[in-house]
């Protein structure tokens, strides 16, 4: 029973093939505040089910999490829609909240874990919202270069992408470093697939910023985010940075 | 005290958020600030030294945030904060004018104090935590400041390789980090330092001491860092980077690797292979690195591999347990190789104007390969070329330690000062002068004032960096190999040395056999060396590979 509600979780926490319906349930819903919520209460879901079950991970479903989480950050490093990056990055992060659900961790932290991974997400979906507002399309590789024309907006883009891979002193890099001490209890293995995990998302992240920040810059004239949005950002990215500052103390 | 060492990184911080957040009002004045930040940040470096000579360098720390946030104001760190303090002092004085015409002028002046500030915290860091997070974050802004000209795509491209080679060692670092708390239960390197060593070998991991796993993971930390063969191929292709991040980079940056290895020697002498591994890839970086310096015909590149060539040899100096002498080696070759990259871009203008070809000897014996016609008799010179560099530098150690030669280190390290001035000499009895003796005995002297020089600083440095006796005599031991063979390794290595020697002075003279067959495998050598040894053009082969793999999987999988 306690194995079947599991599988279950394995859904909301994306495990391969599962992982299939979160990414085709977030390209079904277009719309910027659903896809939002969708993001912050998905995996919340996946964490109620597992903690319900009260028994220890198995160590064969870590090992399957792992695959699924180099999986899909692996597969992220050619996706060029944003859309798709942020649903595929999300997916290989929740699927790596297995590995800390393993170790010695309260649901509450687990929790907040999970919402350190997807408020990062969330800010990129809006990100891309802006873009789409401005060229149509959220796509790397089209219009290069709006580090010259969108200054504030790729201020923006480089904080959030940073936040989302995990950089420090984001949330993302306490929930990263936990994970990273869990699995090398169990093996090296384990830990040495995180860490690829981990560098995979580093490139995906370099190769999302490259397609759009770096270049000739093209499209002149179209504006950049206002001065009162900007703050907006900043402040969210700024909460971030401190959310990440308290998870790190909480590592010990 | 504790205090200041917090300060040091704080100033910049502040300086780059202020540069942030009133960017449009500041214009050309973030420079300003920026510079007089600097200034107060290196004063401040100067006195935190002073403070810890003066208390007889007792280390001192500070937690901000209660397991982590700890910052140590040791020998070490106040060491490392004044070079990077000057450096980066140096570098922003520089940028004023050279950067002033480049867009986001302030944005690179924040950058560089943000730059700054991870550098004083990762080297006065006194947790893994807080070293993780300061070693994390120089990686990420040096991509920054690397690609910092965003329409160029070749500069972004290089940038990407150094971080991509930063990340592959920031894992080993992380890996390293966990298994240390997972054996010691805490994030403290001074609580983890001391149960090292009142219990070493107390834990084992998956069959090896956990020192041993730990040493090697924070040894490939060490490499990509520092450029070691196989994790090189980044540092020369920065040079699209602009030219005061370059010397920020190869005088602060990439000597990281002796610093980190400095920080955990507690966990290096408790290993019995990682110096040795370290001594090997030390050693192959060394000599590839010079090689491959020795084919540039750009001078940034040649100047970025000639810091690969360096920090093999202060990896290899790590190997040896010459833990201090890599310092002494990181902060001189930081200062030499600063000046020399903020003075590039002088020559290249010179040289545009100037052919500059100066008629001297030197110039038509080393660039023109024009040997003298007369030479002095071979066997006196051959006397003095092997004879002269061993008795300075034997004199020279004989001041400092009259022990030396129970330390293989020493051995090692002045069998290489011994390759050196010969191959010095050597090179010197073919070149023309009008006074040949004239010559040798410059040469002489400038040995043995370089050679004593640096003994003697880096005996000061092994005193201040390690006061305790009995470490040393462990650093020492722990990189020692059994005696029967290393004096083999020695009498090996100097027999083929000799002999090269000696073949190439025949051959020279004689025309020995196989000429034509020994200049068409010196062409393909050359060939070789050019294109870098294919790594790169095979590291470029995976990565493409990797994304066609990837798209593979997408199309496969219907992008779900």
């Amino acid at each position: 029973m306690s194995q079947g509600l599991l599988i279950i979780a394995g859904l909301f926490l994306p495990l391969f093939p599962l992982s299939m319906v979160f990414n085709e349930v977030f390209d079904r819903v277009r719309a910027t505040k659903l896809r939002i919520l969708l993001l912050f209460i998905w995996p919340q879901i996946g964490i109620g089910i597992a903690h319900s079950t009260g028994v220890d991970i198995p160590a064969w479903l870590v090992i399957w999490a792992l695959l699924t989480a180099l999986l899909y950050g692996f597969r992220a490093l050619v996706l060029r829609e944003v859309s798709l990056w942020v649903s595929f990055l999300a997916t290989s992060a929740w699927a790596v909240l297995w590995v800390v659900m393993d170790g010695d961790i309260t649901g509450t932290q687990l929790a907040f874990y999970a919402l350190g991974f997807s408020a990062p997400l969330a800010l990129l979906v809006l990100i891309g919202g802006e873009l789409e507002k401005r060229f149509g399309a959220a796509y790397t590789g089209l219009y290069n270069g709006i580090a010259e024309t969108l200054p504030r907006l790729s201020g923006v883009l480089v904080f959030v992408v940073l936040a989302v891979i995990a950089t420090p002193v984001f949330p993302g890099f306490s929930a990263m470093i936990s994970a990273v001490v869990n699995a090398s209890y169990q093996s090296f293995f384990a830990a040495l697939m995180l860490s690829l995990v981990w560098l995979v998302w580093g490139w995906a992240g370099a190769r999302l910023l490259q397609g759009l920040i770096i270049g000739e810059p093209k499209g002149e004239g179209i504006s950049d985010l206002s001065s009162g949005s900007t703050w907006s950002y900043v402040l969210m990215v700024s909460v971030l940075i401190i959310c990440g500052v308290y998870m790190i103390g909480g590592l010990s | 005290m504790g205090q200041l060492i917090i300060l040091l990184p704080a100033l910049p911080i502040l300086a780059a958020l202020i540069n942030q957040v009133f960017s449009r009002q500041l214009g050309a004045q973030a420079a300003r600030l920026s510079v007089s930040t600097a200034i107060v940040t290196f004063v401040l470096a100067v006195v935190v030294l002073g403070n810890v000579l003066s208390s007889g360098g007792a280390p001192n720390q500070i937690a901000l945030g209660g397991t982590w946030g700890i910052l140590l104001a040791d020998p070490l760190s106040s060491l490392m904060a004044v070079l990077i303090s000057g450096i980066s002092l140096i570098v922003r004085i520089y940028s004023v004018r050279y950067m002033v015409e480049e867009r986001g002028y302030g944005r690179f002046f924040m950058l560089l104090d943000l730059m700054t500030a991870s550098l004083l915290i990762m080297v006065a860091a006194g947790d893994l935590i807080t070293l993780l997070v300061a070693w994390h974050l120089v990686g990420v802004l040096l991509y920054f400041l690397l690609g910092f000209d965003t329409r160029s795509a070749t500069a972004s491209r290089y940038a990407f390789w150094t971080l991509i080679t930063y990340r592959i060692g920031d894992m080993a670092m992380v890996l390293a980090a966990a298994l240390l708390f997972h054996a010691y239960g805490t994030w403290s390197l001074s609580d983890i330092f001391t149960q090292i060593s009142e219990n070493p070998g107390a834990h084992q991991y998956f069959g090896f001491a956990l020192e041993e796993v730990v040493g090697m993971l924070l040894a490939v930390a060490a490499f990509a860092r520092s450029a070691q063969f196989l994790l090189h191929t980044w540092l020369p292709y920065t040079m699209d980077g602009p030219s005061p991040v370059s010397a920020l980079m190869h005088a602060g940056i990439v000597n990281a690797g002796g610093f980190l290895i400095n920080r955990f020697a507690p966990v290096f002498i408790q290993t019995d292979t990682v110096l040795h591994i370290l001594f090997a890839v030390g050693l192959a970086t060394a000599i590839i690195g010079s090689v491959l310096m020795l084919t540039q015909n750009d001078i940034k590149k040649a100047l970025g591999y000639s810091t690969m060539g360096q920090m093999g040899f202060m990896i290899m100096e790590c190997g040896v347990g010459a833990f201090s002498l890599a310092i002494y080696h990181l902060i001189a070759h930081g200062l030499f190789k600063g000046t020399l990259f903020l003075s590039a871009g002088s020559v290249i203008n010179e040289a545009r104007q100037h052919d500059g070809v100066p008629k001297q000897d030197l110039y038509t014996f080393v660039v023109e390969r024009r040997p003298a016609i007369m030479r002095q008799p071979w066997l006196v010179m051959a006397g003095i070329t092997l004879a002269v560099p061993i008795v300075i530098l034997i004199l020279a150690h004989w001041m400092v330690a009259q022990d030396f030669f129970q330390k293989q280190g020493a051995i090692v390290l002045l069998f290489f000062g011994w390759v050196t001035g010969a191959q010095l000499l050597f090179t010197t009895y073919r070149m023309g002068s009008q006074n040949v003796w004239r010559l040798v005995g410059i040469v002489i002297i400038s040995f043995a004032v370089i050679v004593l020089g640096y003994t003697l600083i880096s005996h000061a440095f092994d005193l201040f960096l390690y006061p305790d006796s009995a470490f040393r005599s462990q650093i020492h031991a722990a990189a020692g190999i059994d005696v029967f063979w290393f004096d083999v390794l020695v009498v090996l290595t100097t027999a083929i040395i000799v002999s090269g020697w000696v073949l190439t002075y025949y051959s020279e003279q004689n025309r020995l056999w196989g000429q034509e067959q020994l200049n068409y495998l010196w062409l393909s050598f050359y060939a070789l060396v050019s294109r870098e040894f294919y790594l790169t053009d095979l590291y470029a082969w995976c990565a493409r590979a990797m994304l066609k793999t990837a798209a593979r999987m997408n199309e496969l999988l219907r992008w779900r």
